[in-house]
């Protein structure tokens, strides 16, 4: 584990010890290293699950997916920040490279925390640097008011949470992870109870997040920088649904009843989303309200407790992950170019950058699904275990799907397709640096296809 | 004697409802003089002569200036005194109130009120408040120096927020 | 003030607390108590500002008012029980007077609506003396009486709750800071009867935390958010770490601030109130708020400057910076140090 850590921590003084010439490319080679080294995780060879065991940090076949995807964003972050902090004082750029480095150091500890106490404490600690990179680099003024909402959302959220926690910790006696499993469970009969199930998931709810608790999801995206889009997209949302996934077997017996309404909501909102999708003007605000969609799919599957629904789950937030945070960066580069995010001023790219063309349209297809991605793998498998909890919401799940390609092609045609504006004449031609950073988004992507039981989870 | 001492502490409520009922500064500060002859009256009544002595002497040194700084501040040409209507109306209140308070209380009050502090003077030497002296500046030394150095203080503290015409704190305005 | 008036009135003040700290009587408890509030009123008028003059009048009539209810309570308390001793306070009338007068004392809800007030009055220094030693004393008392814990309760939880409320709509940084003073108090009167030790872990905290913030607006020479708006120009690396310190300030994990709100939420729910525990937690959002809008401010947005104004951080600074650099570094890397800070304070 501190193979990973401490070379993460070392990043910090580097960042600031390296000549402003050199900056840029020795993080980015520095975080890519890192990265290639967090591969080593997924070779799980343990018999009770848990591997790279020490006193307060494990990993298992749950977490790995996720710290490895952890591990990949950062030299993607730091390639997709280069050019819209290059007119930025060196300081300033040494800055907002320390806080990703510090998001990531902060997401490691969360993802192989054994504590769920520590798993709490670093949940809530990468709501800092995220604030500050929303707040501090966003383009708007209403990223301040982004920045409150991410922030009063989630600790609205997680502050029951941890009162939840503290309470599990006086009836169980630990909150360890490693034993919480054979721990007593106490009855839960009472309305309190009730009260303290929700107190359990709400905080990961909100984080995923589910409909009705997702509006800061797309202000925080609207008004973050890309880096700050790419990690919200990619790793935050997923610690709403690896926290679920941890929380599940400690409410067993009441969880069957009193999902319920949130499977429902999860799932209307999933054609609510995709609905919003199909009207949006606002490129990054499709692509948050796609992310919306795409977890409610994963709260119902998470919900529904099957170990297909889990499966599916891990496999659509690591698919979903790729894949937003693509869609994020091929946003970017339009943004970089024409300083706006309405879809309808930047028509017909397709004519001028002809190469991002082809991102744009692997990336549309694995948004919506498209086999043999694993994003489709995951949909399926969730569908599968929703339909197998009740027939009825294939209709939710079914129109969800439709309406994922309806918006995904608008998406791509609104985009790349029909005449250039006039407007737009003198762009930029397309860097090496974006193609690499979208080849390097969408190869995993495609690699996984060809061993998706890396990614399984407790099933493999 | 007990008449004595009942008639004292009539006039300590007498004297403290003189003042609470918001006269002019120096009819207050003539009613605090009674109200401190009064109390001290009833402590003599108690066997604390040393000490009733002793709390008259300060404290009437105190009320004088006051009465005198209270004077010069407020030469009103039309004082309100005790005969003027929201006063009176003030006074009239706190009587009542006085009246209910001791309807209320007149049962248990009589028996443990009358105890003298020199209940065993027979067997002591000096009276008990004069002992009461001694233990004081024996036992409490490290309070009297304590108390000597507050008095410094806050003299310190009063020169300090009243020193200089227009830099003090405290000024006419 | 000549050097010597004011060495004078320091030790005063050193002296008033000491001797609340060292007496086992309520006669010595409150004459310390006095003492301190003497001592502190020269140095609060100072500056002979109209306004600081009104703020020593407030603290003077309340700190009067609450040391008179401790004699009376006191008072009445040996002629209930024949005890003198602040540890022997048995009967439940004087106890919770002598609570009730502690907590005007501090400022606690619903006793505050002078701190504000008084705090707005005063320079950054003597702001910082009252909201931190001058706590010192009244909690002493505090820590060594056994009142009515809902009443208890009570307080802390409506000073959380109008400490975050009645600092939304401040813009003077002194009248925030003291609201944050009323809010953190009241997680203090919350732990009070289950955990004394959490109590000083909380006060030790809180000191630390806003005596770092007080320096830093000193440094800065700010009183209100408009000011603050500028201090990027004047020293660009705190201006960077302030808002970490308000976050901290706010208890948001992994800074130290996070520390004592932890360990009091858990010791709440040990003690069977997870209800007061969400309540606390949640009035804590209204707290943070404040902070948040203080951070946007000072380093989340660059506010426009005139060429001349972006330059003040080349001129050398005449405050000594050690204690803020202490304090500023305690207040935001002490969450790992938990175990050893509780281990002070328990003995």
């Amino acid at each position: 584990m501190l193979k990973l850590l401490i070379p993460t921590l070392m990043l910090i003084p580097t960042t600031w010890a390296t000549p402003k010439k050199w900056l840029w490319p020795t993080t980015l080679a520095h975080s890519l290293i890192i990265a290639l080294i967090s591969l080593s995780w997924l070779k799980n060879m343990s018999e009770t699950g848990w591997s790279y065991l020490n006193s307060y940090m494990a990993t298992d076949s749950l977490s790995t997916p996720l710290l490895v995807l952890t591990c990949w964003l950062l030299p993607l972050m730091i390639l997709a920040s280069q050019n819209h902090t290059a007119h930025e004082p060196i300081n300033r750029q040494r800055t907002y490279i320390t806080l990703l480095i510090s998001l990531q150091f902060f997401l490691i500890l969360t993802f192989t925390a054994t504590e769920i106490l520590m798993f709490y404490i670093m949940f809530e600690a990468t709501l800092i640097p995220t604030l500050i990179i929303i707040t501090r680099w966003g383009n708007q003024t209403e990223r301040l008011n982004a920045g409150t909402y991410f922030l009063f959302y989630t600790l609205a959220g997680s502050l029951p949470l941890l009162i939840a926690l503290l309470l599990l910790q006086n009836s169980a006696g630990t909150l360890s992870l490693l034993t919480l499993q054979y721990a007593t469970h106490p009855q839960l009969l009472t309305y309190a109870d009730k009260l303290w199930w929700a107190g359990c998931l709400l905080a990961f709810m909100v984080k995923m997040p589910l409909y009705g608790v997702h509006l800061w999801l797309p202000k925080a995206h609207v008004e973050a920088p890309i880096a700050g889009s790419m990690v919200l997209a990619a790793v935050l949302l997923k610690l709403g649904g690896y926290g679920m996934m941890r929380m599940m077997p400690m409410l067993e017996p009441l969880t069957k009843e009193l999902s319920y309404p949130f499977i429902i909501l999860a799932l209307w909102g999933v054609i609510m989303t995709g609905s919003i999708c199909l009207r949006q003007a606002d490129l990054k605000a499709l692509i948050a309200y796609s992310s919306v969609s795409h977890m409610g799919l994963v709260v119902g599957g998470i919900l529904v407790q099957t170990p297909w629904g889990f499966t599916g789950a891990l496999i659509l937030m690591i698919a979903h992950g790729l894949t937003s945070s693509a869609l994020f960066c091929l946003a970017n580069t339009n943004y970089e170019r024409t300083h706006n995010r309405t879809m309808i001023l930047a028509r017909g790219l397709q004519m001028i950058l002809p190469l991002m063309t082809t991102w744009w349209f692997i990336a549309s297809l694995a948004n919506l699904a498209f086999p043999p991605l694993p994003n489709l793998m995951g949909e399926l498998i969730i569908i599968t275990s929703l339909f197998n909890w009740s027939w009825w919401t294939l209709a939710l799940t079914g129109a969800g799907t439709l309406i994922t390609a309806a918006y995904s092609l608008h998406m791509f045609l609104t985009t790349q397709r029909s005449t250039v504006p006039t407007h737009i004449i003198a762009l930029d031609p397309t860097h090496s640096r974006e193609h690499l950073l979208m080849a390097l988004h969408l190869l995993p992507l495609i690699l996984l296809t060809l061993k998706p039981e890396l990614i399984w989870g407790w099933t493999a | 004697m007990t008449y004595i001492v009942f008639l004292f502490l009539v006039g300590l409520v007498l004297g403290l409802i003189a003042v609470a009922s918001n006269p002019s500064p120096y009819f207050a500060a003539l009613g605090l003089v009674v109200v401190a002859g009064m109390g001290c009256g009833v402590l003599v009544g108690h066997g604390g002569s040393f000490l009733s002595l002793v709390l008259f002497l300060i404290y009437l040194g105190g009320m004088l200036v006051v009465f005198a700084y209270s004077a010069a501040l407020a030469a009103e040409p039309y004082p309100e005194t005790w005969g003027s209507r929201p006063v009176a109306f003030y006074m009239m209140v706190y009587l009542l109130g006085v009246v209910l308070v001791g309807w209320a209380l007149w049962g248990g009050w009589y028996e443990g009120s009358w105890v003298s502090s020199d209940e065993m003077f027979e067997f002591s030497v000096v009276r008990g408040d004069v002992g009461g002296v001694a233990v004081m500046y024996s036992s409490g030394g490290g309070l009297l120096v304590i108390g000597a150095w507050v008095l410094l203080l806050t003299l310190f503290v009063v020169l300090e927020l009243t020193r200089g015409l227009s830099r003090g704190a405290l000024r006419a305005v | 003030m000549n050097p010597y008036i004011l060495a004078t009135l320091l030790f005063g003040l050193g002296l008033g607390t000491t001797i609340t700290f060292a007496s086992s009587h309520w006669l010595l408890a409150w004459m310390g108590l006095e003492i301190n509030t003497l001592a502190i009123l020269p140095l609060m008028a100072r500056h002979h500002h109209p306004r600081a003059v009104e703020a020593t009048t407030k603290y003077f009539l309340t700190q009067a008012t609450a040391a008179a209810t401790i004699l009376f309570a006191s008072t009445t308390n040996a002629w209930l029980t024949g005890q003198w001793d602040i540890l022997q306070m048995a009967h439940p009338i004087p106890t919770n007077m002598v609570l009730l007068s502690l907590a005007l004392k501090i400022g606690l809800a619903p006793m505050h609506s002078w701190l504000p007030e008084v705090l707005q009055g005063l320079d950054l220094t003597t702001g910082l003396i009252l909201s931190t030693w001058q706590k010192l004393a009244p909690f002493a008392l505090l820590l060594q009486i056994q009142p009515n814990t809902s009443i208890l309760i009570f307080l802390g939880l409506t000073s959380t709750l109008v400490g975050g409320w009645g600092g939304l709509n401040q813009t003077q940084l002194r009248k925030i800071l003291a609201y944050s003073s009323i809010a953190h108090l009241g997680w203090m009167l919350l732990i009070l009867q289950f955990a004394p030790s959490l109590t000083l872990l909380a006060l030790l905290m809180y000191i630390i935390m806003t005596s770092s913030l007080f320096l830093i607006f000193k440094l800065n020479q700010a009183t209100n958010i408009n000011t603050l708006a500028t201090s990027w120009a004047k020293s660009p690396m705190l201006a960077s770490i302030a808002p970490l310190l308000l976050l901290s300030l706010g208890g948001l994990p992994p800074l130290s601030g996070f520390m004592p709100k932890w360990l009091i939420l858990q010791e709440l729910t040990k003690q069977d109130l997870p209800l007061a525990a969400t309540f606390a937690a949640l009035t804590a959002l209204l707290s943070l708020y404040f902070y948040l809008r203080l951070s946007y401010t000072m380093a989340l947005t660059l506010s426009p400057n005139s060429p001349t104004g972006t330059t003040p951080w080349r001129l050398p600074h005449l405050q000594t910076t050690m204690p803020m650099t202490i304090f500023t570094a305690l207040s935001l890397f002490m969450l790992p140090l938990t175990p050893a800070t509780i281990v002070l304070l328990t003995f």
